[in-house]
């Protein structure tokens, strides 16, 4: 894109809540709200699909580091009273090492075996939250988390969270774009798509794995503290490996592998829901549906629609 | 003088509609989907219920009621969520909500800051209680009983018994682990001796293991924190293995809807003794509504919704429409602080200065398929000591 | 803690081990009819299905239909559910699996993850949430044999899953149908040069991958009791018995269940009950971490 289409990009993400609650007002919390979360989704997502898209491992571990780097942050916040951007790093930390530590053996598994020993991590992890109560207050969840600060800034209102969290987005996607071009995409992609060629020419599928693993874990890490300082309170639930499910559908949805896919298939999955207004159960179903029909027929997902209609043209 | 005609009865249309008051929008969060659906089901049919039947008999100062629902999935995440939807979505005067203790807390803050008053029918933290009214949120009521409240009162019941040891069975959640905390020490100043605390996972079925555990423990009595969803596999495999400790229950054991999943086999459930603050039979009017429409024995957090609607939310209504001639947030939530209503079903609800009602807490025994009311208990801070 | 009193050979402590282990054993046995049909569906079909669960969960709800609503007499309602999931099973293959099964896995294991989210929602809203419960006559009577007591109910799951798996292998071994199924698991390819019917093949395994799940559902069933979420835990856990088996084995699943079977009443009841669940996964990990390939090492073929 050309600069000044970037330029208005910005602009229009910058102030879209604004924008829209032009259209409907007295909604603007709740729009806030809305974005607050998508932004924090989707830059979770496109952590996810480094290790699914990128490197083509099918983890099913990222709940757990999500978890693991809320539950630092929060603990350090609120019990050992570190500062925000401080918490922030531990997260990032704790959630790496622990992805490094469990990777060697895991990424050792042949590939179902992977998939079904990330599961283990991620119901492992959350059974300990739910259960260690004298570190993670269990069910009685995290409570207290302050706002957080930046310097002499206080981030304590809805539209400064959401710069944020827009923030953090933009942040995760550059890390992401540049993970993915250059000689490392190149790698990632290799292995991703022909692993034995992948070695033969030098490229070592372990390494390569471990480090896209580990990367992800980290910043999944990271939002999971942004995650936990916006609700002041961290629980189990929010851990489970139902949020797998989300971050697939988010993924597939929108496109496996390409930073605007997956950017809009966030956009759709937290912003659509609350247009639709159905009931939860129902909500579910048509999850599900749509996500067996995108898998099975458009793998690519929106991303692949969208440049088959451009290319068509 | 076709058009004229036209626009004339088009503005006498739009006048009319206008001259009727708009509705008063109530919002009823709970859990409505995830492992704790069964809750949010149940408050979603005794809210509808509950309204229609306000409706019926010309609303509350002749202006209709209207319900709103969300989802909070018991979590304070999506509690947070459902304040935001139903307060700028469904731009609702008073919310009723959110059953589950971590939902509550979760919720607190954000209604503060929209400033919605939210009534709460169900969560049992003691800290809501602590942090609620006069220097504190004094958006949020509470109309149930926490669980220090009952802890100490159940526990001194249980000692005038005679009881001397006690083992906790309770709900791996935000209700089971803070009602073992309450209990804990309840227990210690009612002098009764705590041997052992499990925790179960709502949902899963397989008692056999944590009950071994039990009897290897030899406790007395048993205090289980359960529903009565999970509590007819436990009584059934409670009877299997032949326990013999009396069951003192905090949940929903003590309800219809726990001798309908055992209607096979009443017996099972003989001798529980539930602490509680509600039961089929304190209004009857409302039991038959509900079966006639629903099919099922009525449900404890619907009923308690219910409740909390007619008895705390509908009289403040008024007082704010005597008042001010408006039902808006402000004047909701102020009138809320002048309610005394003496003769809910429920007991006396009257907000003191943390707005927490103190409704009488009733003690059920379950004995050959029925429920019998052992005692009702009048509560009063005074308890507390 | 109020721990059992008395020297090591104290006969309540012996009751009490063996009680456990019969627990054990019994769950051990569900876990295994579940687990049967998930490794024969990876070693014949190379399937990943991520629904298993729900076909336990559908056959649960198809034999309180049968019990409950109906009214059949036990033994047809337990027949009935197997039956309808053979059917369901059936159509489940002719739609969702001949789309995915040419496929990858990765795009087998989510498609089969979705079907399995629309199941149990459809299940929430046709069944509602509360529980049934499907009491019957054998899980109502209590054997009691020297202060051991149990309900019948446990000794039928036992005695009908170790008829089940006997059968199963006699099935597999003697069969024509069988030969076909081990003989695909052992090379796909050449099954179709030699004149096996692939596709019918795979149909049958399917069918009785979940007429399985179903079996052990109607078994079961009266002893817990039916939700529209039982089935997810069971995936999981159904998941890390094959996986610890040796993916493909079906023989290797039905050990590495008892295992977790054993396992969870073990702990459960002596070490701690809270972290029950995550017992099989641990065994799981452990297993992986000791050898990679399985308990009993890469074998081809079910």
């Amino acid at each position: 894109m050309r600069r000044a289409g970037w330029l208005a990009l910005g602009v229009f993400v910058v102030t879209v809540p604004w924008l829209l609650s032009a259209a409907v007002p007295r909604q603007q919390r709740y729009i806030l709200h809305v974005l607050i979360f998508t932004a924090i989704f989707a830059a979770l997502a496109l952590s996810y699909d480094l290790v699914v898209g990128h490197v083509g491992s099918l983890s099913l571990a990222h709940p757990a580091f999500f978890g693991i780097g809320a539950y630092t942050a929060a603990i350090l916040a609120t019990r050992a009273e570190w500062p925000f951007l401080a918490g922030v790093l531990g997260a990032v930390i704790a959630a790496a090492l622990v992805a490094a530590m469990v990777g060697v053996p895991l990424f050792r598994l042949a590939e179902h075996a992977f998939a079904v020993g990330t599961l283990g991590l991620a119901l492992v992890t959350s059974v300990v939250a739910n259960n260690w109560v004298e570190v993670t207050r269990g069910p009685l969840c995290v409570t207290g988390i302050p706002k957080p600060r930046l310097g002499p800034l206080a981030i304590t209102t809805l539209p400064a969270f959401y710069w944020l969290a827009l923030a953090a987005l933009v942040a995760v996607a550059l890390f992401y774009r540049g993970l993915t071009t250059f000689r490392l995409g190149r790698a990632f992609h290799a292995v991703r798509d022909n692993e034995p060629l992948a070695g033969a020419a030098g490229v070592d599928p372990l390494k390569y794995r471990l480090l896209a693993f580990t990367l992800a874990a980290a910043i999944a890490g990271g939002i999971g503290a942004l995650y936990a300082h916006y609700l002041s309170v961290m629980c189990p639930e929010e851990m489970t490996v139902s949020l797998t499910v989300n971050l697939l559908v988010i993924v597939f949805l929108g496109g496996v592998g390409s930073l605007r896919g997956v950017l809009l298939g966030a956009v759709l999955f937290t912003a659509l829901p609350e247009v639709l207004r159905l009931a939860p159960t129902w909500r579910l179903v048509i999850y599900g549906g749509l996500l067996l029909l995108v898998v099975i027929r458009s793998p690519g997902g929106l991303e692949s629609l969208l440049r088959r209609t451009a290319g068509a043209r | 003088m076709r058009l004229a005609l036209t626009l004339a009865t088009l503005l006498l249309m739009a006048l009319s509609a206008g001259a009727q008051a708009p509705p008063i929008r109530i919002g009823f969060a709970s859990a409505m989907s995830g492992p704790a659906a069964i809750t949010g089901e149940g408050v979603k049919w005794g809210a509808t219920l509950a309204i229609e039947e306000i409706n019926a008999k010309g609303g509350v100062g002749g202006r209709k009621l209207e319900a709103y629902f969300a989802d909070n999935k018991a979590q304070p995440g999506e509690a947070v969520s459902a304040v935001r939807k139903l307060a700028d979505v469904d731009q609702v005067d008073v919310i009723i909500g959110q059953t589950h203790s971590g939902a509550c807390l979760g919720a607190m803050p954000v209604v503060k800051e929209i400033g919605l008053p939210m009534v709460i029918e169900a969560c049992s933290h003691p800290k809501i209680r602590e942090m609620s009214g006069k220097g504190g949120n004094e958006w949020t009521f509470r109309v149930a009983l926490d669980d220090e409240i009952m802890a100490y009162t159940f526990a001194r019941y249980m000692a005038r018994q005679g009881v001397k040891s006690a083992s906790i069975l309770a709900m791996n959640n935000d209700f089971g682990r803070g009602a073992a905390i309450a209990y804990d020490a309840g227990f210690k100043k009612a002098n009764v001796k705590l041997l052992s605390t499990e925790f179960f996972d709502p949902g899963q079925p397989d008692y056999r293991p944590v009950l071994t555990r039990l009897k290897r423990a030899n406790p007395e009595t048993i205090l289980a924190v359960i529903l009565a969803s999970d509590g007819a596999p436990f009584m059934r495999q409670f009877r299997e293995l032949g326990l013999t400790q009396k069951v003192f229950s905090r949940g929903s054991l003590g309800t219809a809807e726990f001798l309908y999943q055992v209607r096979d086999n009443p017996k099972i459930g003989d001798g529980v003794v539930e602490a509680s603050y509600w039961i089929t039979g304190l209004d009857p009017e409302w039991d038959k509504k509900w079966t006639e429409r629903y099919k099922v024995p009525p449900r404890i957090h619907g009923s308690l919704s219910a409740i909390t609607l007619k008895w705390a939310v509908v009289p403040a209504i008024e007082i704010a429409l005597k008042k001010t001639g408006k039902a808006d947030r402000q004047s909701i939530r102020a009138a809320l602080e002048e309610v005394d209503v003496k003769d809910s079903p429920l007991g006396p609800i009257k907000f003191d200065d943390h707005h927490q009602a103190w409704i009488n807490m009733i003690l059920i025994e379950v004995r050959d398929g029925e429920l019998k009311i052992l005692e009702k208990v009048p509560t009063s801070p005074a308890l507390l000591n | 803690m109020g721990a059992i009193s008395g020297p090591p050979c104290d006969p309540d402590l012996i009751l009490d081990i063996f009680e456990q282990l019969l627990h054990g054993v019994t769950l051990g046995a569900m876990y295994a009819m579940v687990a049967a049909g998930l490794a024969l569906m990876l070693g014949v079909a190379r399937l990943i299905n991520f629904a298993h669960g729900e076909f336990f969960m559908l056959g649960a709800y198809a034999f309180w239909f049968g019990y409950s609503e109906l009214g059949l007499p036990y033994p047809l309602a337990a027949l009935l559910a197997p039956a309808v999931m053979v059917l369901f099973g059936i159509a489940y293959q002719r739609t969702v699996i001949r789309a995915i099964l040419p496929r990858s896995w990765h795009v087998q294991l989510i498609a089969t993850l979705a079907t399995s989210i629309v199941m149990t929602n459809l299940a929430i809203i046709v069944f509602g949430t509360q529980p049934k419960e499907v009491p019957t006559a054998l899980s109502s009577r209590v054997l009691d044999v020297g202060g051991f007591r149990m309900v019948w109910q446990r000794l039928l799951v036992l005695a009908a899953s170790l008829l089940i798996f006997w059968g199963l292998n006699r099935f597999v071994a003697r069969t024509r149908t069988g030969r076909a199924m081990r003989a695909m698991s052992q090379n796909r390819e050449a099954c179709a040069v030699v004149g096996v019917d692939v596709q019918r093949t795979a149909m049958i395994t399917f069918a009785l991958s979940a007429a399985l799940a179903a079996a052990a559902a109607a078994l079961v069933s009266p002893l817990f009791n039916i939700f529209p979420d039982m089935g997810t835990t069971l995936t999981l856990k159904a998941f890390a018995a094959v996986v610890a088996g040796g993916f493909g084995y079906v023989n290797g699943a039905i050990a590495a269940s008892f295992l977790i079977g054993l396992t969870e009443a073990l702990a459960g009841s002596y070490v701690s009950y809270a972290y029950k669940d995550a017992i099989a996964f641990l065994i799981m990990i452990a297993v992986l971490l000791w050898r990679p390939q399985g308990l009993f090492g890469r074998r081809i073929g079910i």
